[in-house]
């Protein structure tokens, strides 16, 4: 640094005013009324997503070719992403800041993407050291289970998963169809898990073979049985023969067992067991329609695959309620009425009212009722609390009972796969806080991802590393100007002559180059990508470089505050507080 | 060797000589000349001198600036308006402390338009900083180049040469043109102390506050002060190697008079002849030469004016509202001494008209007849 | 998005007295990491003779000379004659000028110097007024804009004016227009000038926070606008005749330009209009002489 200069006379200065030295002795941040620092923030479709991935960190590894580092970054929240990347409905891409752009990323293509490439690597992830702490037992293998005993494996735990079916899976198995998550994909991460030491045992039904009293060795219990009963419909001839629950009917074709059914099926609901029954039976060679009480918009299926469906020739007759079903011969009679929608429920859909006098008759030679589904309790031990057909339990998965923990479809309505893999984890850290001690309340305060309720198992593993402001970047916080339109890769699907002929998985995944142009198109809220913005438009030079690299350091003593680096920043990581004085 | 050239072709080959590295000049009458003169003899691109042919006076001084403050040695030439439109770069380079030497062809300033000699354009610039040399004759016009640039190089500031319009600009002399060797010898190459260095970069003329400001100007008088003592020495040398030198001021006539007469430029040639022929008459009169006009010769003329009682001194310029500003000077200069002689301040010859022995006679008689002037400016062949 | 490849020379050094978000700022050190080192660089009077610094210190790390208002293309001149003179043909000399000491007062000194195709680099740094002296107008300030000597009740009456085409008639090798907003273009654009011999001339704008009455934060925003609004396009000219136009595709109305500015907010819907009529001429005229081909 260049030191001040003290003239005492003109004897002392140089003949001209040539400088002498530069001006870092003058530190301008003295200047500064606001204070640029970098801060990642949360983006909205990590705050979005129930399992708690890092959607940004693991797109940003694509952009940077870098597959393997994608797949290890999903694997610290989720053992699913081949799953998920099939199935999940994507909140996350509902959540993404481009779709107010142009389209959002799709984030489910790029998961299943990492997944399939990481199937070919071979690679394993690395088990836990040999010696494990205590014993969990985990009953279920479904989602929730199964996550759950994944970070249980990871944080070291002895963890023995019971399944009552033959095989692993739970709800993964038997109430999705192949051509939607193929069983192989499902085999490969489920056996991942199993890699860890994860001990699966199939084929010991809860309440049955198992009860509390046979896991007095272990020192906690988490319960994931699902909701595996197919709700019914409550009509006369409701539990008539030929009459199937839509997700009795799934398990059948899922586990390959033998199916008897006529030509002409009527399907009663309009959730994804509906849809899933329609297309599964349109692939069986049968004729499939769904009748549902409400209007489209208020279907709770999934857009695409509803579009899917139709595609396929499943025929859907909207606000059609049945109110008898009768049996004739081999075939049936639904009588139904015609409905038209009133006030809005409590669900904020428009209810159906039936038209008075409306009724006419629908025919068919099996109805499947996917009515929605229903938690099994008689099995479940005394003293767990329930209502309105679920388990309650605190925010933790605690039920109350010392050392059980409930999660996944058992104690929420919210039934999905995501929902399920995030309850598990959640379980997971929960049990380990009891295990140890802590208070889970609040460390699973600690690891939002955003104002939750998903949460970040690195961050509980980690707790001093890629800190994060909880703050989700909005759409307005962005610098826009950085990015160019461009249109959402899609999936490429088989030609639906081709997809109705059997039950081999529909679309096909991102190759690398398609996906590596999807992944630059994320916007990386709130993370930074190293584009270097704020070095390139400090007037001041106050952005701090190690060498070729951004340090994420403001230069204080010349950083004058003037906020170019926070408004430039595409992606607001960087944010302006304003200075004490 | 002797030629007969004009004085606009004797500063030329002062310019040659003096192995000036860039010329840069725009064209004004009388002061054309020397730019066509220095245009041919640096066309052949056998000298390495540029000669930036620019679009304006002001650009001139400019351009040296810039390539003074780079280091090498720097030329121009100008008359009247140019020097005019100049000023604002002439108090540039004495404040950048460069040394530049400008050669100006004394001209009058419009209006009404005149192209003929009048001392008014190089006077009005007195206070810019630079040393003022006038010329009597084109030797001394040659001459005084080449000593201009070992006075500026060693003071460090610019140095204006100054001739009369046509009387030596267009007028052709005998002068005695030295050798190549000869100049190079008295002249040595410019080593400037400060200059642009990419491997030592510094900023140039920066701003500085008023904590610093009068400290550089307070170092600016300092080196106008060196000047009597650096151009004595100068011209010492000089006239060791080329036995001939002009002083800041000279005396000729009688060693001593009661009447001095002062003058500068050409109208110091027809003075001689004037004082010589009024000594033969018994006249006690004698004649002083002011070359140097910044810094003023203060010292030198209280030493040569000895017992005189009256100065008659001749202005070719006028301050309007005081009067001939070498005259003004000069009453500075006195004021200070015990004696002070009566000052008898002509102006005459403006816009070039003829300073004639019988003009010179009659500012003489003048003085000679009065004991005090009647005026404080005595008009001299003004057709009242 | 890629990283923008930069070079990390950096040449304005730390404490200068730029205001916060100086878009000039920005540009200086950016046009300084194009040119390198082996740089003089001239400033005619501007709010550069402020910003490096006060006597003894100067915060600019090239050789710089402070030169009279009226005299960048002719100091410069004589700069280049002298390194010529001392066989360093190597170095660079560049001038950098306000639009003042470009469009108004130097007009003739970088006339007569390109008409003399004199071997330095001219940029203008270009903040459409005097902002140094607290911002007056220029002709270089737009059409209806507020100065101090353009009151709102009088705003400015003419159009800025086209220094581009009188520099490209003067037929000199180079002369582009470049803005903060977009450094790799500027980077580039000097870089390329760095490679050519002759006049060279840079037309750089840099939004100024206080004399266009905007936050420090949108200095950069208000010079990617002014390219996307076409109020200030991005060409290089070779030659006098070659036209190169940066196709802008995010064109956007000058409205959005303008509403972010304080030095317009007074303007009504009519004057944008004929601010927009007066943009869409112009970006025709120059269109134009792009599209001209001697046969």
């Amino acid at each position: 640094m260049t030191k001040q200069f003290v003239f005492k006379g003109a004897s002392q200065m140089p003949m001209i005013s040539v400088s002498l030295g530069h001006m870092d002795w003058n530190k301008t941040g003295a200047w500064r009324a606001q204070r640029p620092f970098y801060e990642d923030k949360t983006s909205p479709c990590s705050a979005a997503c129930p399992v708690g991935n890092d959607i940004v960190g693991f797109i940003q590894k694509i952009t940077e070719e870098d597959f393997e580092g994608a797949w290890n970054l999903i694997r610290e929240e989720n053992p699913f992403p081949g799953v998920c990347g099939r199935v999940c409905f994507h909140p996350c891409e509902s959540k993404c800041n481009r779709r107010e752009y142009d389209e959002p990323i799709a984030i489910h293509a790029l998961e299943r993407f990492v997944s399939d490439f990481a199937s070919n690597l071979n690679k394993k992830i690395r088990k836990g050291p040999g010696a494990r702490k205590n014993k969990i037992a985990v009953i279920g293998s479904g989602p929730a289970g199964m996550s759950c005993a994944y970070h249980l494996a990871k944080l070291d735990y002895d963890v023995t998963v019971f399944e009552s079916s033959s095989l692993a899976g739970g709800m993964l198995r038997t109430g999705i169809p192949s051509y939607r998550l193929p069983k192989d994909v499902l085999d490969r991460e489920i056996s991942n898990i199993a890699e860890l030491g994860v001990e699966i045992r199939t084929g010991i039904p809860f309440g049955e073979g198992l009860n509390l009293d046979g896991l007095k060795n272990y020192q906690a219990i988490f319960i994931a049985t699902g909701a595996h009963r197919g709700r019914d419909l409550h009509v006369p001839g409701g539990k008539g023969r030929g009459v199937f629950s839509g997700l009795d009917l799934l398990k059948k074709i899922n586990l390959g067992r033998k199916v008897t059914l006529g030509d002409k099926i009527a399907i009663v609901g309009g959730g994804n067991t509906a849809i899933d029954v329609a297309r599964s039976v349109v692939r069986l060679g049968k004729k499939a329609t769904i009748l549902y009480r409400r209007s489209k918009e208020e279907m709770p299926a999934f857009g695409e695959e509803m579009v899917e469906a139709l595609e396929e020739g499943v025929k859907i007759r909207y606000l059609v309620n049945p109110i008898r079903i009768q049996q004739k011969d081999s075939l049936h009679r639904l009588e139904c009425l015609r409905m038209e929608l009133g006030e809005k429920d409590e669900s904020g859909r428009r209810k159906p009212v039936p038209i008075p006098g409306s009724n006419f008759f629908f025919e068919a030679d099996n109805v499947i009722i996917a009515a929605g589904e229903e938690v099994e309790l008689f099995f479940l031990p005394k003293g767990l609390e329930k209502r309105e057909g679920i388990v309650l339990t605190q925010r933790d998965g605690n039920t109350g009972a010392r050392g059980i923990f409930a999660g996944g479809d058992l104690t929420s309505n919210q039934r999905t796969v995501a929902h399920a893999i995030g309850s598990g984890k959640k379980v997971a850290l929960a049990i380990d806080c009891y295990l140890n001690g802590k208070d889970s309340e609040e460390a699973l305060r600690q690891i939002l991802t955003g104002e939750g309720p998903s949460i970040s198992m690195f961050r509980y593993l980690h707790p001093q590393e890629r800190l994060m402001n909880p703050h989700v970047v909005t759409f307005d916080e962005l610098n826009t100007d950085y990015f160019e339109p461009s249109r959402r890769q899609r999936e490429t699907k088989d030609l639906i002559k081709k997809r109705i002929k059997g039950f081999r998985e529909i679309t096909s995944g991102f190759t690398e180059g398609i996906a590596m142009e999807e992944a630059e198109r994320c916007f990386s809220c709130g993370t930074c990508v190293g584009c270097e913005n704020c070095y390139v438009f400090c007037p001041d030079a106050s952005i701090i470089k190690i060498g070729e690299v951004l340090s994420h350091q403001v230069d204080y003593d010349f950083c004058k505050g003037c906020g170019i680096c926070f408004s430039e920043c595409p992606r607001g990581v960087i944010s302006l507080k304003e200075e004490a004085r | 060797m002797k030629k007969v050239i004009t004085g606009n072709q004797a500063v030329a080959y002062g310019v040659i000589l003096s192995r000036v590295d860039v010329i840069s000049a725009y064209p004004i009458t009388p002061q054309t000349t020397i730019v066509e003169e220095l245009s041919e003899l640096t066309a052949s691109g056998r000298m390495k001198t540029v000669f930036l042919k620019v679009e304006s006076e002001h650009s001139a001084m400019a351009a040296l600036i810039g390539a003074s403050t780079g280091g090498v040695r720097c030329f121009t030439a100008t008359s009247s308006h140019g020097l005019a439109y100049m000023h604002e770069m002439l108090h540039w380079a004495s404040g950048a402390r460069l040394p530049i030497v400008l050669v100006n062809v004394n001209r009058a300033i419009a209006p009404p338009w005149n192209i003929w000699s009048d001392q008014s354009d190089s006077l009005s610039q007195r206070d810019t900083g630079w040393v003022q040399l006038y010329c009597e004759h084109n030797q001394e016009v040659l001459d005084t180049v080449l000593q201009a640039y070992r006075i500026a190089e060693s003071v460090k500031l610019p140095v204006m040469v100054v001739l009369d319009a046509y009387v030596l600009s267009h007028t052709s002399e005998p002068v005695e043109i030295p050798t190549a060797e000869e100049v190079d010898a008295f002249l040595p190459p410019y080593c400037p102390e400060y200059t642009i260095d990419t491997q030592e970069p510094m900023a140039f003329s920066t701003i500085a506050t008023p904590d610093h400001f009068l400290e550089f100007r307070y170092k600016i008088q300092k080196a106008m002060e060196q000047v009597p003592e650096i151009a004595k020495k100068v011209n010492d040398e000089f006239r060791s190697r080329f036995n001939r030198g002009y002083g800041a001021i000279e005396r000729y006539g009688k060693e001593e008079a009661d009447i001095l007469l002062m003058t500068s430029g050409t109208v110091t040639g027809t003075s001689r002849i004037v004082v010589e022929k009024l000594n033969r008459k018994g006249y006690d009169v004698c004649g002083l030469k002011i070359k140097r006009f910044r810094p003023f010769p203060v010292e030198e003329i209280c030493k040569e004016i000895k017992g005189a009682k009256k100065v008659a001194i001749i202005d070719r310029n006028l301050s309007a509202g005081v009067g001939g500003i070498f005259a003004q000077e000069l009453r500075a200069s006195l004021y200070s001494r015990e004696k002070r002689p009566q000052i008898f301040g002509f102006v005459s010859g403006l816009g070039g008209r003829d300073i004639t022995p019988e003009l010179i006679e009659e500012a003489i008689q003048y003085t000679v007849d009065h004991p005090q002037p009647e005026e404080e400016i005595l008009w001299l062949g003004l057709k009242k | 998005m890629k990283k923008m490849e930069i070079p990390l020379s950096e040449n304005l050094g730390h404490g200068h007295l730029a205001c916060a978000g100086c878009g000039a700022a920005v540009s200086m050190r950016l046009t300084l990491k194009a040119l390198g080192e082996k740089t003089v660089m001239i400033f005619p009077a501007s709010c550069w003779s402020i910003i490096p610094g006060f006597w003894p210190y100067s915060s600019i790390r090239i050789p710089v000379v402070h030169a009279g208002f009226v005299t960048g293309g002719a100091t410069a001149s004589g700069v280049r004659a002298a390194l010529d003179i001392r066989g360093d043909h190597e170095t660079v000399v560049a001038v950098w000028a306000g639009d003042g000491a470009t469009f108004d007062i130097g007009l003739q000194a970088l006339s007569g110097a390109a008409e003399r195709n004199e071997d330095f680099i001219y940029i203008c740094n270009d903040n459409e007024g005097y902002m140094n002296t607290g911002t007056q107008r220029s002709s270089a300030t737009p059409l209806f804009a507020w100065t101090t000597t353009t009151p709102v009740t009088k705003p400015k009456e003419n159009p800025k004016k086209d220094i581009m085409a009188i520099m490209a008639d003067h037929q000199i090798p180079y002369a582009a227009t470049a803005t903060i907003a977009y450094p790799e273009d500027l980077l580039r654009k000097v870089e390329k000038a760095r490679s050519i011999r002759g006049t060279r001339f840079i037309h750089l704008l840099s939004p100024c926070s206080p004399g266009w009455r905007i936050p420090s934060e949108i200095t950069i925003k208000v010079s990617r606008l002014a390219v996307r609004s076409r109020v200030f396009p991005l060409y290089e000219i070779e030659n006098g005749i070659s036209y190169t136009i940066r196709e802008e595709p995010h064109v956007v109305p000058v409205k959005e330009y303008l509403r972010l500015q304080g030095r317009f907010s007074h303007l009504t819907d009519l004057e944008i209009e004929v601010i927009q009529e007066n943009v869409e001429r112009t970006w025709e005229r120059l269109t134009r002489k792009a599209s001209l081909k001697l046969k």
